[in-house]
């Protein structure tokens, strides 16, 4: 349990560095971390259970390996700069992120249905949910908004696995085959903003309104 | 196994590649083999599929409308870019169909979000700024709101000792899960699903997404797409009924229902353009629609969404010929279509009176029970009341203007307007002969009474 718990607290500071740095790839490589460890906790869980090991590897492949391969290649394609613009400043964010954190640590409680099996992951993963979707308001660039829904869906699986052992294996497959065809499309979504408008930059697209 | 092959069948359109001609056959061949194929397979089941009656009545929906859309599209899309939406169009038909298919929750799921993928396509087709902006709003907006569904989805697993997800299954257990956490749960399934049905306040997506997808797409996603994530919390609120909750579930629905109604009634004031005006018009009968299935009524609910998609279609697809013919967006700039092209401009016309309400139109019939039912409180069916004659009276301007207002003759060559007189028909048939009996009958499938 003591492994189990310093994983979770490490996946808990991934999230935080992934809110207070300032460049793409360092982000795009704190993801990839998180995603290693939140393997290693589904391999923690599994109690030998050999289908719980499968589906860890699988959604390490796509997860870990495939999605930040795809997005390394985007911004290289993409040709604009690494660096994340937001409207907050990094000690401005990190504050929100202690109080996003603080919040879901305190009504998380009412999340944990009495047999989790990780306890602990809850509060962590509605954390993780809270920080994602402040990355998505407060940046700018529209890859950076992917980076965010990526961390906010990796709460929703940190979530799955502490409070029932993880779903059943074939809509695990099914959700991580969605958030691929998701992050994929926004990639092409990317390409075809930065073609039509030369920046990709969400904050200036603002035509459509009432 | 059959069931899988209808889950992949509509993805046939592919061999079509980009012959033009080949795809709209293939488009319109595959949902209606599929429409004649799915009663027979009524009660057959396969992994985490099954058809039940509610599946496949919305099913049979989607399909024939899917196949009506697809025609018209042929006359509607240039020839070098038709095969985008053809493209987009399988793979949101295969979607649905899984989504109808799935008995399974975590598979409902699945697919509801892969419809939310589809439909991004659909309503970016050819790019441009607006729609690039519409289609990364839904993208965003979409993911985040079904991402909180799958919370719910988890917790629900959770709740239910994680033995299953079966629908059936869940409904028979969950009458021992604990309520608390169930009332937790179904909050963020509300939140789910609701952005996707346009619940206020989470529709902001939607009126950009449906007036800026090319017309048959719009016509897709207010007539088949809503319904998807509709379906789902007929689904869900069975669960609540069979946890003894549906109390808690019955109030959100009223109230966030009622909320939607008002807020799109106050947005059909003042739209310049058509198109949106017929969005927020879709977000006011979605609304009625939560409402319908707050007032413990979810047979009129289904009845709602038949008679919506069945006019929302028809208005849609008859303002994509406008656009088409006039090389107008805004209300203001189209005039007399009744008189100068009124293969078109009757039906478009009809079809607004239609959404606003009036016999002897279905959805009249559908908000009339509807304001029966809630006359237990007065001040609900008040201010149902009221929700409804601002949405009419934001309607009647607009038809005032487009029908019967100024404006130049027209020609409306290449279009199959027939489908429009088709579609009219259908609702004219289901205003005089509602078939109360078939959708109560579906009540009890879903409700297990």
């Amino acid at each position: 349990m003591a492994l189990l718990n310093t994983l979770v607290l490490a996946i808990l500071s991934t999230g935080f560095l992934m809110v207070s740095r300032r460049s793409l790839d360092a982000i795009i490589r704190l993801y990839a971390l998180q995603n290693i460890l939140l393997a290693l906790v589904s391999f923690g869980l599994a109690g030998g259970e050999l289908h719980f090991v499968l589906a860890g590897l699988a959604l390490f492949a796509v997860k870990g390996v495939l999605i930040p391969w795809y997005l390394f290649w985007l911004i290289d394609r993409l040709e604009v700069s690494h660096e994340v613009e937001g409207y907050l400043s990094v000690s401005l964010s990190l504050l929100l992120a202690g109080l996003l954190t603080a919040l879901a640590f305190r009504v998380g409680e009412a999340f944990v249905l009495p047999e989790a099996p990780l306890p602990q992951g809850v509060p962590v993963a509605l954390s993780l949910v809270l920080l994602g979707v402040l990355s998505m308001v407060s940046r700018k660039k529209a890859i950076s908004q992917v980076l965010g829904f990526l961390a906010l869906e990796n709460g929703v699986f940190l979530m799955a696995l502490s409070e029932s052992h993880g779903l059943p294996l074939f809509v695990e497959l099914g959700v991580a085959l969605d958030a691929f065809a998701a992050v994929f499309l926004a990639g092409i979504l990317i390409f075809r903003i930065k073609g039509e408008m030369g920046h990709v930059d969400t904050a200036r697209m603002r035509s459509l309104r009432g | 196994m059959v069931l899988y092959l209808l889950v992949l069948l509509p993805l046939g359109v592919f061999l079509a590649r980009k012959e033009a001609s080949l795809l709209v056959r293939l488009s319109v061949f595959v949902p209606l083999l599929s429409f004649l194929l799915a009663p027979f397979l009524l009660g057959a089941a396969a992994g985490p599929f099954r058809l039940d009656g509610v599946g496949l009545f919305y099913l049979l929906l989607t399909d024939l409308i899917y196949a009506l859309v697809a025609l018209f599209a042929r006359g509607y899309f240039a020839r070098e870019e038709a095969w985008r939406f053809y493209w987009a169009g399988a793979l949101f038909l295969a979607s649905a169909h899984g989504a109808y298919l799935a008995h399974n929750l975590g598979m409902l799921w699945v697919f509801v979000e892969g419809s939310t993928l589809a439909s991004a396509l659909l309503v970016y087709h050819k790019g441009g700024a607006r729609p690039l902006e519409a289609t990364w709003k839904y993208l965003m907006l979409g993911s985040v709101g079904i991402a909180m569904g799958l919370i719910g989805v988890i917790l629900v697993y959770a709740l239910v000792g994680g033995a299953t997800l079966d629908w059936g299954e869940v409904r028979s257990l969950v009458g021992e899960a604990n309520p608390e956490g169930l009332k937790v749960a179904f909050a963020l399934l509300l939140v789910g699903f609701g952005t996707k049905v346009g619940l206020f306040p989470l529709q902001a997506w939607l009126p950009d997404a449906h007036a800026e997808a090319p017309g048959p797409a719009s016509a897709l996603l207010s007539g088949t797409l809503l319904n998807v994530a509709f379906y789902a919390l007929l689904r869900y609120a069975a669960i609540m009924q069979a946890a003894g909750l549906f109390p808690f579930s019955s109030s959100l629905f009223l109230t966030f229902g009622l909320l939607t109604l008002l807020f799109a009634a106050l947005f059909l004031f003042g739209q310049k353009e058509y198109k949106r005006l017929l969005a927020y018009s879709s977000m006011e009968h979605m609304g009625l629609a939560v409402f319908a299935l707050g007032l413990g009524l979810p047979w009129l609910a289904l009845f709602h969404t038949l008679a919506h998609s069945v006019a929302k279609t028809l208005a849609f697809l008859a303002a994509s010929g406008i656009l088409s013919v006039t090389h107008a967006k805004e209300v203001g700039r189209v005039g007399g279509l009744v008189f100068h092209l009124p293969a078109l401009g009757i039906p478009y016309v009809l079809a607004l009176a239609a959404l606003g309400g009036l016999p002897p139109f279905p959805l009249f019939f559908a908000e009339f029970k509807a304001v029966e039912a809630a006359m237990r409180w007065p001040g609900l069916a008040g201010l149902y009341l009221f929700g409804l004659g601002m949405a009419f009276a934001g309607l009647l301007s607009p038809m005032a203007q487009m029908g019967f207002g100024k404006g130049k003759p027209l020609r409306g060559q290449g279009l199959d307007l027939w489908i429009l007189w088709l579609l009219l028909g259908i609702l004219v048939i289901l205003g005089v002969f509602p078939g109360m009996e078939v959708f109560k009958g579906l009540e009890v499938v879903l409700w297990g009474k």
